[in-house]
């Protein structure tokens, strides 16, 4: 006997449905019941229920509040710099054409770089003593002294330091996406507002970039994403110091988890954090992305 | 107009024929100077600007691979030195001797294409049951898949070791891709089912009356014709799994540890041996680079595809 097509679409889905939901769906789940209990970091150790205890702890924790809103604004240096940037470059690169297509390939590289080798990368850039930015901005002339600025150690500074090996690897990736999107801008438009007498800000601000919105929209949701789920580069630079001063919330709850041995107020916080996520980006997508509402 | 100019328009035109779909695309061959204007004095400048970031861009890569060959003393000498003094391959060999370095790429390797094969023998025939017969269940799973992509790694890492731990498969390269397709199989399902899109439907139709069963059509016929999408697929499910650090530090120990955590580890357990951790770092991004670089057109079309789906 034939079997219909609905069920023969399902048959297909279910292998991949079963997997998410074993290793993904199941996982949350432990979590958000872990987050109310007290647990012993030893494996097989004891369980305490403690209903709404750990979250109480995790708002009362400075180090949390904290966490909070150095990834709110570790998120928002990585997605504004790398979408400055990265529209700049994709309207060189629009502007110079077909030329310079090489230069596009080459643009791609630092996307295929592990994050822990960028990390570790921008960490020997910047190190004191050794590194090679102090030491050029010294050479010429701007710092007196190499060390002048402490670009990790700095508890001022070092969020935004450890979020320029972020920066570096994926402005190619909004370039990349803005590229195409002003492949599709059709050029007798920008042709018509020339002759107009429009500039090349007015251009930029009233006609490229009102085009452009769809894919801004879901270039900044994809990236702001992954940025406020950074780990690795902040790891391999500073390890949240000096002071927390760079303690975003993954490695936050990473360190309760690890560090301190609490696996009840790490998964309350992995919780938070989750919902936090989750909220913010069904807000984006909802409102600005619309996936599905183009095609 | 030159012809010249003409010419590069019609090239420019065929060269972006392979980008996605959009509504305004017909009219793209129209006038593509609107964008691209300018006069000879500008147009320099712009090559110079140009120059100028390609240079900032790839320098720290470069000055990666300088400092691979310098001896381990040059390396934190100071003031800095751009280039070696004295080019060796100290570094390399002190850092591939390390106990445990090999072995961490073979585990880095194994990890990155079992996952990349889970990956595809689950999205594949999950993409093709959504594009192909859009049933309600199937626009809910795709939504699901989107979501999987916001959960933070942090938040699944320790319930799914524990999980592993369970099973009796802590410490493996089998536990690691796991987890490392709970990251790539989102994204793997949101290419496929692009690429799935762009399938004529007539093609399964023709091969189901020639007597094909649904199954034999997908396999013999619709498969081979996106066989390029699966290799696009499979680049980024491997890549995804080989620069992954977060899982592989919670679910690895010595016996299944991966080259990212070999180099981080290098901090703590050697005191800081800078030479060495450049040289391993190089080693381990040339091969990844060379690859894309070969591979470049089918990586571009699979990342902006993979930006506008998920």
């Amino acid at each position: 006997m034939r079997i219909t097509d609905r069920r023969f679409a399902l048959y297909l889905m279910t292998p991949a449905a079963l997997f998410l939901a074993v290793f993904v769906a199941y996982p949350l789940f432990r979590l958000v019941a872990d987050s109310f209990y007290k647990i012993s970091p030893i494996a097989g150790g004891a369980r305490e229920f403690v209903g709404f205890q750990n979250y109480a702890a995790a708002f009362a924790s400075e180090a949390f509040m904290g966490a909070g809103w150095r990834t709110l604004a570790y998120t928002l240096v990585v997605v504004t710099l790398e979408f400055a940037l990265g529209l700049g470059m994709a309207l060189l690169f629009t502007t110079l054409g077909r030329k310079s297509q090489i230069w596009r390939t080459v643009f791609l590289y630092p996307l295929m770089i592990a994050p822990i080798v960028a990390g570790l990368l921008w960490k020997f850039l910047m190190i004191d003593n050794f590194g090679l930015i102090g030491t050029i901005l010294h050479q010429a002339g701007i710092l007196s002294n190499p060390n002048q600025i402490g670009w990790l150690s700095d508890p001022n500074i070092v969020l935004f330091s450890v979020a320029v090996p972020d920066i570096w690897l994926t402005t190619s990736f909004m370039c990349l996406v803005l590229f195409a999107g002003l492949q599709n801008i059709p050029g007798d438009l920008i042709e018509a507002a020339r002759l107009d007498g429009a500039r090349s800000p007015a251009l930029l601000f009233q006609i490229i970039l009102p085009l452009l919105r769809p894919v801004i929209a879901v270039a900044l949701v994809v990236r702001g994403i992954d940025a406020a789920r950074a780990f690795d580069t902040i790891l391999i630079q500073t390890n949240g110091g000096p002071q927390s001063a760079s303690e975003t919330m993954s490695l936050l709850i990473y360190r309760t988890m690890i560090r301190f041995g609490d696996p009840g107020l790490a998964s309350a916080m992995g919780t938070l954090y989750l919902l936090a996520m989750l909220a913010v980006a069904f807000v984006a997508v909802s409102t600005i992305w619309r996936p599905g509402k183009d095609n | 107009m030159s012809n010249a100019s003409v010419a590069t328009k019609s090239r420019q035109a065929s060269s972006n024929a392979s980008t996605a779909e959009h509504p305004l695309r017909k009219r793209r061959g129209v006038n593509r100077e609107g964008l691209e204007a300018g006069r000879r004095s500008t147009r320099t400048i712009l090559w110079i600007l140009l120059a100028a970031a390609m240079v900032l861009y790839g320098f720290p890569f470069l000055y990666l691979l300088f400092t691979s060959f310098k001896t381990p003393i040059d390396t934190i000498a100071v003031p800095p030195t751009i280039l070696p003094r004295e080019w060796t391959l100290e570094n390399y060999t002190n850092a591939l001797g390390r106990s445990g370095v090999v072995a961490s790429f073979i585990n880095s390797i194994q990890t990155a294409v079992i996952s990349t094969l889970l990956s595809l023998v689950l999205a594949v025939p999950a993409a093709y049951g959504i594009t192909r017969y859009k049933t309600p269940s199937g626009q809910v799973f795709i939504m699901a898949a989107l979501v999987t992509r916001m959960v933070p790694p942090v938040a699944i890492g320790i319930p799914l070791a524990s999980m592993m731990a369970s099973v009796g498969l802590s410490d493996t390269p089998i536990a690691l891709s796991i987890a490392h397709t709970t990251i790539s199989l989102p994204l793997s399902i949101w290419l496929m089912c692009s690429f799935f899109e762009s399938v004529p439907r007539d093609l399964e139709e023709a091969a189901t009356v020639d007597g094909c069963s649904r199954l034999g059509a997908l396999w013999r016929v619709v498969i081979p014709v996106v066989s390029g999408g699966i290799a696009v697929t499979a680049i980024f499910a491997f890549l995804a799994s080989w620069n992954e650090f977060l899982f592989a530090l919670l679910m690895t120990a010595i016996r299944s540890q991966t080259t990212p955590v070999v180099i981080a580890n290098f901090q703590t357990q050697f005191g800081l041996d800078w030479g060495s951790m450049t040289a391993l770092a190089a080693v381990y991004s040339i091969p990844v680079i060379l690859l894309t670089l070969l591979l470049q057109r089918k990586i571009v079309a699979g990342m902006t595809l993979g930006a506008v789906k998920g």
